[in-house]
């Protein structure tokens, strides 16, 4: 089974609740951020308390962090993908970040529940930005822990690589000179030949 | 049939509306139709996903007319 084809699929069970649904956010930190109806899944958990995996707030990174330490742990890895200033020459004002929420929110906890399963994590956590996000600001951030780095590194890059290729979320790039434009999109489906396939699936 | 529409589709569609779904069954004969919308939108289109009831559906997938349909451009998170 390929990674995208383990997605939910109307076809084969119209209304079927995903695994892992109905856990709350365990802090009012957590509650505070999240922005899908409750008894969507989470992006992972952190210190045991479920992290939201969509977030119209500022991204707790420290607290993330904080919360991604584990006694079977010898190695964290954290990504943040941060917001530049410019794209292809061009001054960049801001990111502005839509997703449809209810598939984005079920594909980033899948991503992460099989990374873990994958590298036997001990913690897992993804949460990405909607909404508008400065210069510098985090848009994803992304913390694996696992007992040995190269564990924590591979499955790391596995959940961004993902994410981005995959979750239903664009970015509109507002630029300087104040026009805006729809950001980079996944174009795998030009190489692979199936919108539903990445050139990751394919060992590309 | 209720369409909802993202991102880059905005530019080419509203971002809801309804097309008279009563013979669309599958997601090739509604790109047909979005088509008789908007000619301008067969490239992005071809590049996007079907989803019904948050789940992506192909071409097998038999559409109703009371279903909503979300059109979901090539991701560009991250």
């Amino acid at each position: 089974m390929t990674p995208s084809s383990s997605f939910p699929r109307a076809a084969e069970g119209r209304g079927e609740a995903a695994e892992g649904r109905g856990v709350a956010a365990g802090t009012p930190a957590a509650a505070e951020s999240r922005v899908e109806p409750a008894g969507m899944p989470p992006g992972g958990f952190a210190e045991g308390r479920a992290v939201a995996a969509l977030s119209a707030a500022p991204i707790d990174m420290a607290g993330l962090l904080a919360g991604a330490h584990h006694p079977g742990a010898g190695a964290v890895v954290l990504f943040s993908g941060e917001v530049r200033d410019n794209n292809a020459g061009r001054a960049v004002s801001l990111l502005e970040y839509e997703a449809y929420i209810p598939l984005a929110t079920s594909m980033i906890a899948e991503i992460v529940a099989t990374a873990k399963q994958k590298w036997s994590l001990k913690i897992a956590v993804a949460q990405h930005r909607i909404g508008k996000v400065a210069i510098g600001d985090t848009a994803v951030v992304v913390i694996t822990a696992s007992a040995h780095r190269s564990e924590a590194y591979a499955a790391n890059r596995y959940i961004i690589d993902r994410i981005k290729h995959e979750a239903p979320i664009w970015k509109c790039e507002h630029y300087a000179d104040g026009t805006k434009e729809w950001g980079n999109n996944c174009n795998c489906h030009t190489v692979t030949g199936d919108v539903n396939k990445h050139i990751y699936d394919t060992g590309g | 049939m209720k369409i909802h529409v993202y991102a880059r589709l905005k530019d080419y569609f509203q971002p809801e509306f309804e097309v008279a779904g009563e013979h669309v069954r599958n997601t090739d004969e509604l790109k047909a139709l979005l088509l008789t919308l908007n000619d301008k939108a067969g490239e992005i289109l071809s590049s996007c996903r079907f989803a019904v009831e948050e789940g992506f559906i192909d071409n097998e997938f038999k559409l109703n007319e009371y279903d909503t349909v979300v059109i979901i451009p090539p991701s560009s998170g991250g």
